[in-house]
């Protein structure tokens, strides 16, 4: 996978993971760089991607928007090439009167090389007069990793071009010199002698001196091919003298159009794959992922979840009214240090159970209460407790105990206190005690208020 | 197999009386909200175990288990079966073998068996109710298991009768320690860790592990939040409805039409910033928040576009003025960099005054984006309204937010209460540091523009905010300690 393609891939990902939970991401990260620890490789963007794609399934498909720029480049190409064509049709124009100026094609040649330096600086500079363009072209919005490549890719895609467009005017002065018979010469309405326009010549020709040194003109061809549109051409009038030019102005073709062109252009695909390397290297979206392969994933104890499963806080059961009664059995402590007086007051036996007592103390209570009742028409028993204190268990034994023993159709009434005695206990405590008093399911067990409270009319309805 | 013979991770037992928060203890310390937790005894019937692991590691475990139901006949069955101190510890093991099937102690035997298989003690009662005595055949069950304990005094209720209770308790336990499960912040929470590993020399190295971990991830939650608030501020300063009208509509009441669209607009605003709510729950693990506000009762003083809120959350006038001067200075200077200096910094003074005097103008009022028609074209024209005109919007989304992830980053999970956002007074963004205060209004402004934001600019957008929560952290702390 190229450079640029595992960026933008990357960039991708960490888009469509935006909308993804942090914990997700945090767990699904460390999972994969714990499995690389195992493999003993070392966790990098590709792999990374590679896992991801894996695991969803996906084929690797050429990336649209690269496909995009590959069919900018390849038009480009084939608009270089057909200019290049007509461009030295024109430079070779050649009707048999005048000679093809030489300096104008030198021109052309220096008018190329200053483009293609000027393409390469803009693209390390990485100023885009073209970008409105591209802007208006493309339907994509949103700041990606391929916007900030478009400098080099547009670089790549001039040079490509630049390079058809000097292969193709190459390939067509070849064939022109094979078909046609051309007749170049020089001009210049400078006072230049023949003897500096030659060593200019020999300047521009050094590169291939040695490779080719019939390429490089001599004095004399200089001497006796310059013309002047109007007047006399130059001296030696032969003809075959101006078709000599062509292996230099190949030559310089080559030179200073196609090839500075080639070398532009691998440093714009270079400069494009190091481009690409350090944006991905400085990604946010790379750090955040180091961070989160790095950071072991904490499970609080968040996985089991039971809050559905709530007990039924329904009861059809009410409030009654406190029944006249001689017995009162605390428990659990409960009515300590004091009792309300309306309690307290007119008892015959006042009781303890439950709490700091024994299980012993219990049973001598159970028994002293039997005693009571057994003497009653309609025994009844009060049996006191701390109204925010759930019942528990010792609670219903005691009272299982105690029908046992106590004569039957004793009503037993639950009395439930709050901490403050002159406070009504809250409503949540009181239901507590109405589903005891349900759950039990005796006959004869109710709860009851101590007289004076107004709970009473909260749950008379 | 017993943990214990594995040499494995400390365990901890939270046990206790029914019905006096143990499973709040839990909740709040395991960061699961999805507890049962009810004001019922014996809403716990089994023995729950919650891990804290760390890449599947388990550094401790805390068990919630049920209330002692019947502990007078489990201490009368002990001492029955109990010849010396010596044999106590088995002897609770060989109540547990005794009864495991029996109905009557079904709760007894859930309790004790994780601590005869090694557990830790966490004793939890609650601290507004007073001490009753009845509770010393627990305490003194617990004391035969002879495992490490300690004992949290929880208050449940209004009323404080911590001191008794911390004077009984002490007399049963190695540590006593008033922990409120509701309100309790983080760091008391990792206190409280800290001290469960001094109960056996084995537990410190785990627990102080846990304890470095749970840190880590509460500070990656906060820059996680920062990022989600960063991304939600980007889109809803962005966001433009648009609708395209056929030939036949293309007549429509222009009044008409912004109606239409503002209720359009209104509605996916309120809709993101939900989406960010439900997410910075999630990211903080309260997935169950039941809330204050409704959510379709747009209109009240809760709702994002309500004057309640641009008064609450909005930024004053000064405030504005010195952060568009500096955000317009940040533009200005862009155009002193082009002309390489030869503007000598006029740009940016220009900048900065147009910056102060545009924001000015907006301050008191929250001016609403307005009806855009575009041309007809192929007997199709395109109608917009958005994104918003002025910034003052996006800091009364920033602080909405900011406040919203202040009270989920503060609550704890045994909260079952509704989650209530009540406005703040005076302006807390005054206490962020002039630079941060300039790029975010710069920020602000450009995503109004609709210029989008890089993976680096969004990155320091995130910075940012996250400058901006501990600003507002402190502000609330101070606020709290000013109250006091």
């Amino acid at each position: 996978m190229s450079d640029i393609r595992l960026l933008l891939d990357f960039d991708d990902q960490v888009h469509r993971d935006h909308n993804q939970s942090p914990a997700f991401l945090h767990r699904r990260d460390r999972r994969f760089a714990l499995d690389c620890q195992e493999k003993g490789i070392t966790p990098g963007p590709q792999q990374w991607l590679d896992h991801l794609n894996r695991l969803s399934q996906q084929q690797e498909t050429p990336h649209i928007r690269l496909r995009r720029w590959r069919a900018l480049t390849g038009g480009f190409a084939a608009a270089g090439a057909l200019f290049g064509i007509f461009t030295m049709l024109g430079l070779l124009f050649y009707e048999g009167g005048q000679r093809i100026n030489l300096t104008v094609i030198l021109l052309f040649v220096v008018l190329q090389l200053l483009l293609a330096l000027l393409t390469t600086v803009q693209s390390l500079v990485g100023w885009q007069p073209w970008r409105w363009l591209l802007h208006n072209l493309s339907n994509e919005r949103g700041a990606t990793a391929l916007q900030q490549l478009q400098p080099q890719l547009m670089a790549r895609a001039a040079h490509t071009g630049g390079l058809c467009f000097g292969l193709t005017g190459l390939l067509t002065l070849l064939v022109l010199v094979v078909v046609q018979d051309l007749a170049f010469g020089w001009s210049t309405t400078l006072d230049t002698g023949a003897t500096s326009y030659h060593r200019l010549l020999q300047f521009l020709a050094w590169p291939w001196h040695s490779l080719w040194p019939a390429a490089v003109p001599e004095l004399s061809l200089v001497e006796s091919t310059r013309f002047f549109r109007s007047g006399e051409t130059a001296a030696g009038e032969d003809p075959a003298l101006w078709g000599q030019w062509w292996p230099f102005v190949a030559m310089a073709w080559l030179f200073y159009v196609i090839v500075p062109r080639l070398g532009l252009l691998l440093l714009a695909v270079i400069h494009l794959r190091y481009r690409a390397q350090a944006l991905l290297k400085n990604h946010p979206g790379l750090l955040a992922l180091h961070y989160r392969m790095e950071t072991p994933a904490v499970d609080t104890g968040s996985r089991h979840h039971d809050a559905a499963d709530q007990p039924d806080l329904s009861t059809s059961s009410a409030l009654q009214p406190l029944p006249p009664s001689r017995t009162l059995i605390r428990w659990a402590g409960a009515g300590e240090p004091a009792l309300p007086e309306s309690l307290a007051h007119d008892k015959d036996l006042n009781l303890a159970a439950g709490g700091r007592a024994s299980l012993e103390e219990d049973r001598q209570t159970i028994e002293a209460a039997q005693q009571q009742l057994a003497r009653e028409k309609t025994p009844v028993v009060l049996l006191v407790t701390r109204g925010w204190e759930p019942p528990t268990g010792e609670l219903a034994d005691f009272l299982e105990q105690a029908q046992q023993r106590w004569p039957a159709g004793t009503r037993v009434v639950l009395v439930p206190l709050a901490a403050d005695p002159q406070a009504t206990p809250a409503e949540h405590q009181i239901d507590q005690w109405l589903r005891f008093a349900e759950r039990v399911g005796r006959d004869r067990l109710q709860v009851s208020l101590v007289p004076g409270h107004d709970a009473g009319e909260m749950h008379d309805e | 197999m017993n943990d214990r013979t594995m040499n494995t991770h400390p365990v901890f037992a939270v046990v206790g009386h029914p019905n006096k928060g143990k499973s709040s203890v839990v909740a709040t310390l395991s960061q699961n909200d999805a507890i049962a937790i009810a004001l019922e005894p014996g809403t716990t019937r089994k023995h729950q175990a919650y891990p804290l692991r760390v890449d599947e590691q388990t550094l401790y475990t805390l068990v919630d288990t049920p209330g002692f139901q019947r502990p007078r006949r489990v201490l009368e069955w002990l001492e029955a079966h109990s010849l010396s101190a010596s044999d106590r510890a088995e002897t609770v093991a060989a109540f547990v073998v005794q009864h495991r099937d029996d109905p009557r102690f079904v709760d007894e035997c859930e309790l004790l068996a994780p601590i005869i298989e090694g557990a830790g003690i966490i004793y939890v009662v609650d601290g507004s109710v007073p001490y009753s005595s009845e509770h010393e055949a627990e305490m003194t069950i617990l004391r035969w298991s002879g495992r490490p304990s300690l004992a949290l005094i929880n208050t449940i209720g209004p009323d404080d009768y911590s001191d008794t209770w911390q004077a009984a308790l002490g007399q049963f336990f190695q540590v006593v320690r008033k922990f409120d499960a509701l309100r309790a912040h983080f760091e008391q929470h990792l206190s409280l860790l800290r001290t469960f590993g001094q109960l056996e020399p084995g537990w410190e190295v785990p627990l102080e592990q846990a304890v470095h971990f749970l840190s880590e991830q509460r500070s990656q939650r906060k820059r996680d939040s920062a990022a989600l608030i960063a991304r939600a501020l980007e889109e809803m300063m962005a966001f433009q409805e648009k609708r395209t009208l056929s030939a036949a509509e293309s007549d429509t009441d222009d009044k008409r039409l912004t109606g239409q669209l503002r209720v359009r607009w209104y509605d996916h605003q309120r809709q993101r910033e939900m989406r960010l709510r439900l997410a910075i729950e999630k990211l903080y693990q309260h997935n169950r928040l039941q809330r204050q506000e409704p959510e379709l009762a747009w209109h009240g003083e809760h709702d994002l576009f309500s004057e309640n809120s641009r008064k609450t959350w909005g930024v004053s006038k000064r405030y504005l003025a010195t952060a568009g001067f500096g955000a317009g200075a940040i533009g200005g200077a862009g155009i002193d960099a082009l002309t390489l200096g030869h503007s000598f910094g006029a740009a940016a003074l220009l900048g900065g005054i147009i910056g102060a005097a545009g924001s000015v103008y907006y301050a008191d009022r929250l001016s609403l984006p307005v009806l855009v028609s575009g041309v007809l074209k192929n007997g199709l024209r395109t109608v917009t309204f958005g994104p918003v005109q002025d910034s003052q919007f996006g800091y009364i989304v920033l602080g909405r937010a900011v406040d919203h992830w202040w009270h989920i980053c503060h609550r704890n999970h045994a909260g079952r209460d509704l989650l209530e956002l009540e406005p703040a007074d005076t302006h807390w963004l005054e206490q962020l540091e002039r630079k941060q205060r300039q790029h975010l209004q710069f920020v602000l402004d450009r995503c109004r523009k609709q210029k989008s934001l890089d993976e680096r600019a969004r990155q320091q957008l995130t910075d940012t905010i996250e400058h901006v929560m501990s600003a507002y952290d402190d502000w609330r702390l101070n606020r709290a300690a000013a109250g006091n």
